[in-house]
């Protein structure tokens, strides 16, 4: 075997040693000569359209040098990764954290003193906190063509069919809450223009679409737009979305000088994406055995205030609604639905984990229901190597999922003796 | 407002500079002297990222107001390593794979090194507690506590070898 051959070797990380010393530069740490800080002001209205913005006031506070609203947009003012719903720099408010303007100052303290100043009319709506309220008939709606923004369907079989007919029928609904990904390094990052060329350096975790709605939103032509990537402190899907990169950009090429930002805790936790929260009715059929025979599920998933990665979670949930287990009818429907909360996007397992807290409970509640243990009600029903997917795909190579139960199970059985009664 | 002149050591060197009073030492530390090893999180004494060893006590950087590091001697991720030379733990970190985003790094090799400074020999719960104040979201906490075992090894293997 060649010996520049990795497979099965450990390799060092080529960033460990910059990371283990402290010469990694993250998007805070990027030392910039000259360069001016930005702020963003952002609204404390969940709902609303902006009639005003007047920084007269901002203007006069030594040190500021540019306050910009969405007037000052000068491409698309829409970003996103799936749909291009959300505005840089905004002129109706969707949710508490919406960005209103933009302040560039040659120092923080002058760019934070200014956000104080700055005066925002806005003709307030009735905010949508839940999506019940925000699917009503009668709806405010939230973005132009309405408040659900996609619906996925899988379906197999015929679960009424199997509903009407099964030994044991278990219906429950399950809330999820939204989780904020906390990832340890806030936005941040620097820009400049570089003979023509707008050169932004921010942590993310997607500098090709970063590139993408930069060009957009700034009206420029992608080659004229550079996005390095900087050592980035963590993501976890949330540092998929744009947080720093078009204020950085717009400052840059409006007033030719560098500029930089960092967003403090606050900031990143009010202005960037989260978990979907999710609401679940799940129903589950099996047959005396415990075989399952249909699951029927209506998942709703609240993307706040814009899409993000919302479609895509939800088809996700929608897809992997029936666990690691075999289903032989199927009936999923997941809606994507826009609210006035903050809004969510990817965050690891992807609207997944959502799904196996409601799909593991009602396999719980069938054990019960039929008095097997929760591991034989398993182990009846887990996806092998031959089993279709509720989506009908054969799963023609390696299952893992029957070999990881009796692993934890052994396992369990060693740390916690007596667990579970399969231990006599 | 009237400049502090705060002197301290900083890494072994002596370092004399004028700052706002109000001035935190992690901005000493970052905006003035360059050292951005030490990291920023929260700004609040939660995640541990700005932990430096101040006169040989492990505190968030975030916490200290400048003046009160004036006449004492710091210790960041920078001044770990001697000679472009890693110190254990920094390897024990590479090795182990300890090490993912490297955001929370500088901060637990540092509470890493308060912990082995006053207790060589350390078990689990013992070197647990003493990253305790210090947050990693990418969850590598497994990881990291063999890397302090794993440093807590070698030197002891050294200190032995050094007795003979």
């Amino acid at each position: 075997m060649s010996e520049t051959c990795v497979v099965g070797k450990s390799a060092p990380r080529v960033d460990g040693p910059a990371k283990v010393s402290g010469k990694s530069q993250y998007g805070a740490d990027i030392d910039i000569p000259g360069a001016l800080f930005l702020k963003v002001l952002r609204s404390k209205t969940p709902h609303g359209m902006v009639k005003r913005i007047d920084v007269a006031e901002a203007l006069k506070i030594p040190g500021v040098v540019r306050v910009f609203t969405h007037a000052d947009v000068p491409g698309e003012n829409s970003y996103g990764i799936i749909v291009k719903d959300q505005p840089a720099l905004t002129d109706q408010v969707r949710f508490r954290g919406d960005a209103l303007a933009l302040v560039a100052a040659e120092t923080e303290e002058a760019a934070k003193q200014a956000l104080e100043v700055i005066k925002v009319e806005i003709e307030e709506l009735p905010p949508l906190y839940d999506v019940w309220s925000a699917m009503a008939e009668k709806a405010q709606a939230i973005h132009a063509k309405g408040n659900i923004l996609t619906v996925s369907r899988v379906k197999k079989g015929d679960a009424a069919a199997a509903l009407r007919t099964a030994a044991v029928v278990v219906s429950r609904r399950y809330t999820t809450q939204r989780v904020e990904h906390s990832y340890i390094e806030t936005e941040a990052g620097v820009a400049y223009m570089d003979n023509g060329i707008l050169v932004i350096k921010a942590g993310t975790q997607n500098p090709h679409y970063d590139r993408r709605d930069v060009s957009r939103v700034l009206g420029l032509p992608m080659h004229k737009v550079r996005i390095i990537q900087a050592a980035t402190g963590g993501g976890f899907g949330g540092k998929l979305d744009i947080s720093v990169q078009c204020f950085l950009g717009l400052a840059a090429l409006k007033l030719g000088r560098p500029v930089r930002m960092v967003y403090d805790r606050r900031e990143s936790i009010a202005a960037t994406g989260k978990r979907h929260p999710f609401l679940v009715e799940y129903t589950s059929a099996a047959d005396r055995e415990g075989k399952l025979l249909a699951v029927k599920a209506k998942i709703i998933g609240d993307t706040g205030a814009y899409a993000s990665y919302g479609p895509a979670t939800l088809n996700r949930a929608a897809v992997h609604a029936t666990g690691p287990y075999e289903v032989p009818n199927v009936d999923i429907e997941a809606l994507c639905v826009y609210t006035n909360n903050p809004f969510s996007g990817a965050m690891r397992g992807f609207g997944t984990p959502q799904m196996a807290f409601a799909a593991e409970s009602q396999m719980d509640l069938l054990a019960q229901e039929l008095e097997l243990t929760p591991l034989e009600i398993r182990r009846r029903n887990v996806l092998r190597p031959g089993s279709l997917t509720a989506t009908g795909q054969r799963l023609d190579h390696s299952v893992g999922i029957s070999a990881t139960l009796e692993a934890a199970w052994e396992k369990a059985g060693r740390v916690m003796p007596g667990l579970g009664g399969e231990v006599k | 407002m009237e400049k502090f002149q705060l002197k301290m050591k900083v890494n072994g060197r002596t370092v004399t500079v004028a700052v706002e009073p109000g001035l935190r030492l992690l901005d000493v530390l970052r905006d003035v002297l360059h050292l951005t090893g030490t990291k920023e999180g929260c700004g609040e004494g939660e995640c541990g990222a700005c932990s430096v060893i101040l006169d040989g006590e492990l505190v968030d950087s975030c916490l200290v107001l400048a003046p009160q590091a004036h006449g004492k001697e710091v210790v960041t991720i920078e001044g770990i390593s001697r000679e472009g030379e890693l110190d254990a733990l920094q390897r024990a970190f590479l090795t182990a794979g300890a090490v993912q985003c490297g955001y929370c790094t500088p901060g637990m090799i540092l509470a890493a090194k308060a912990l082995l400074s006053r207790n060589p020999n350390p078990g689990r719960q013992e070197i647990a507690r003493g990253i305790s104040g210090n947050l990693c979201r990418c969850t590598g906490y497994a990881k990291i506590v063999k890397a302090v075992e794993l440093a807590a090894a070698e030197l002891q293997q050294k200190e032995g070898a050094a007795g003979v």
